[in-house]
């Protein structure tokens, strides 16, 4: 081993330094750790609505977790993924209210997962818009205490727009500050715009002019904002609630319209999950009668513009799912 | 959540103070609403919008705007203050003022609507557009309930304006348009007081909802953004069509109108645009409407282009002029010689001005003190 070190040595590492500086401010997003996988766990909804054990939760979650890194256990997946240096926000998409969101005990099971897997307590958030969302989705508000925190980003946005592609927004300081790294924790359900509501569209809850850019089936938008740096850049992992599906007339809860679907999805490819939702709630519209999503003219395609940015695979025929 | 207090906070703050003196103290509709009181728009009592329809599973088509979302339940239309519950559409502004000030009324600007008199007025959140240079933002693209607001119901902000003893409520700041029924609504419960109504607007908005308020109404002035489509589109997100339909409304109703068009360095500030628009104006308004070329300063999304040279407004304001237009102003230029009222008879000044201060006007009864020339406008 050399002690010393030449001028040629002192030369590369400033070259290297002049070439990482600009690339790092330039890096969009992480391509996903395995494109096109999806992870699937089944977890039933207990009769009567009741809430689901948090054995079971833990269980189907591990499972899904597994299935979508191939690591040896839930723990190992999380380390692949997260350092304990990270702070993680997981957003959720609590519009549904309580039966249309995630399960607490899925989101308590999941930030267990990350403390096992070196992360302090404080450096996991799960978030949402608003505290009065989250509180309505069964969530108790902590700033402090507990295993995890958990609040809603309550207006507390940059104060200036940020733009990628066609959005002009300002992004909710949580993430483009605070947060190292990012979980989409959604649902999967219809929407009445995007055509599917599940990781993707959920990141809408992280700008502040969301409304603006329900055009066009929500495309290029919702792809604009996976492809911002904030976004792109932090997002390692999508879980997906889908012990109940809504196949129509979504993004509100109608439970005429939802069914058991049973299971947890989790992929570090948030393109390809989303692609998942499509097809899966696809399949339930078919089965139903009713017209497909590209039929009924509300195919989500910003899941294939995503894909043409590179942050996943779009094709939901490319789609692997890997069960648990 | 952060500690500090943004602009968007301060501002409404500073609007707050400035009302909150203007108010009696008694008690607002709802008991637990004190008047002047911040409140969330989660707090205001349901009201149901007045311009939309309901369509088959609980989703609605509104009917305010030309955008006409259609909005599923749970879901808000493209202005961010309208919300489907459950099959009924709702305003979440009525009543939610996010910023009330004293302002003269040349800085709408309206320069013949009774000048140097003090309008109070007010805005609400959201907009049904997205200008990239607005200047506004930080009320206009927001969402209600992410701006402060006070609860001012349209009988209390019309009571202070009589206590603040001006003759002018302005609905302005953010778009006017998004919060139609409260302009409504404080427009009839100001005309008794004695208190006038005026709009500013970017008159995107529907027939019906236009025509049933222009009644209410003492003056409306548009912003016309530009006069070509492909700038709609880009820049506003929004549609020129049918912004001039509603300036045509306007003049038709007989309500007193003013245009302004924010000239925007390399966008909307060639010569054949702005004579193409001057030509339109004249034709379809008639040579008498006011209309201001105004200086824009880099903001928002548009921080890459510089402000508008003088010698373009210069520019535009000699093409509007040779196409026959009467009264065309500069804005926004503090001490351009653009910002008087000269007769169009005898070119004698009428009313000099510096930026918003009113320093002479030899007006007399509406019209000039030389040649006797009637002058449009509201004056008394």
């Amino acid at each position: 081993v050399r002690s010393t070190f030449s001028r040629r040595d002192l030369g590369r590492w400033l070259g290297a330094g002049l070439v990482a500086g600009p690339l790092a401010a330039t890096v969009k997003a992480a391509p996903a750790r395995f494109p096109g996988r999806v992870g699937l766990a089944a977890l039933a909804g207990p009769r009567g609505g009741a809430p689901i054990p948090p054995t079971a939760a833990r269980r189907a979650l591990a499972g899904a977790l597994v299935a979508a890194t191939g690591a040896a256990s839930a723990e190992a997946s999380a380390r692949l993924l997260f350092r304990p240096s990270d702070t993680v926000g997981i957003k959720l998409n609590c519009l549904g209210g309580r039966n249309l969101a995630p399960r607490v005990a899925l989101v308590d099971a999941l930030a267990a997962i990350l403390g096992e897997a070196g992360l302090a307590t404080e450096r996991i958030v799960a978030f949402d818009r608003s505290s009065r969302e989250l509180q309505r989705a069964g969530f108790t508000i902590r700033h402090s205490g507990g295993d995890y925190l958990c609040y809603g980003i309550d207006n507390d946005y940059d104060p200036e727009p940020s733009t990628s592609g066609q959005i002009g927004s300002c992004f909710a300081r949580l993430v483009s500050t605070t947060c190292t790294a990012l979980i989409s924790f959604g649902v999967v359900k219809d929407h009445d715009l995007a055509g599917v509501s599940a990781g993707l569209k959920n990141l809408y809850g992280l700008i502040h002019n969301p409304n603006k850019y329900h055009d066009n089936n929500c495309d290029p938008y919702v792809a604009d904002v996976l492809h911002h740096p904030f976004v792109g850049g932090k997002l390692r992992l999508t879980v997906l609630d889908g012990v109940v599906g809504q196949y129509h007339g979504g993004p509100a809860y109608r439970p005429d319209t939802t069914w058991p679907l049973g299971v947890v999805a989790a992929s570090t490819d948030p393109v390809a999950c989303d692609a998942w939702a499509w097809r899966t709630i696809d399949g339930e519209r078919t089965r139903r009668g009713l017209e497909t999503l590209e039929q009924a003219k509300r195919s989500p395609r910003f899941i294939a513009t995503a894909a043409r940015y590179g942050l996943g695979v779009g094709d939901p025929s490319a789609i692997r799912e890997v069960h648990a | 959540m952060s500690d500090s207090l943004s602009r968007r906070h301060l501002l409404a703050a500073a609007a707050g103070g400035t009302v909150v003196t203007l108010l009696p103290r008694r008690l607002a509709a709802r008991p637990d609403l004190r008047p002047g009181e911040p409140v969330s728009s989660e707090d205001l009592p349901a009201r149901e919008a007045s311009w939309y329809r309901k369509l088959p599973e609980r989703r609605v088509e509104c009917q305010l705007c030309p955008r006409g979302c259609q909005v599923a339940d749970a879901e808000r239309g493209a202005c961010g203050v309208r919300e489907n519950r459950g099959g009924t559409y709702t305003t979440l502004v009525h009543g939610a003022a996010c910023a009330v000030h004293l302002d003269p009324i040349e800085k709408k600007p309206f320069f013949h609507v009774l000048p140097g008199a003090n309008a109070l007025s007010w805005a609400t959140a959201g907009c049904n557009v997205e200008c990239k240079f607005c200047q506004n933002w930080e009320i206009s693209q927001f969402r209600p309930e992410q701006v402060p607001a006070r609860y001012l119901p349209p009988d209390l902000l019309a009571d202070a304006a009589t206590r603040a003893r001006v003759p002018l409520l302005a609905a302005t700041y953010s778009e006017p348009v998004v919060f139609w029924e409260y302009v409504r609504d404080t427009a009839a419960a100001a005309r008794p007081l004695g208190v006038r109504t005026v709009v500013v607007s970017n008159g995107y908005i529907q027939e019906r909802p236009l025509i049933e308020v222009l009644p209410l109404l003492a003056a409306v002035k548009v912003d016309l953004k530009a006069f070509r489509e492909p700038f709609y589109h880009d820049v506003v997100r929004g549609e020129l069509k049918p912004v001039l339909a509603s300036l045509e409304r306007v003049r038709k109703a007989g309500v007193w109108l003013e245009i302004v068009v924010l000239l925007l360095p390399t966008l909307n500030d060639s010569e054949d645009e702005i004579r193409d628009l001057a030509r339109w104006v004249k034709t379809n308004l008639g040579p008498e409407v006011p209309v201001h070329f105004t200086r824009f300063h880099p903001t928002y999304r548009l921080t890459n282009l510089p402000p508008t040279p003088i010698a373009t407004l210069d520019r535009a304001w000699q093409v509007a002029r040779a196409e026959g237009l009467r009264f065309v102003y500069l804005g926004n230029v503090p001490g351009h010689p653009a910002e008087n009222t000269f007769c169009p008879g005898c070119s004698a000044v009428l009313i000099r001005r510096e930026g918003f201060l009113v320093r002479e006007n030899t007006l007399r009864d509406g019209h000039c003190p030389s040649c006797r020339r009637q002058i449009p406008g509201v004056w008394s």
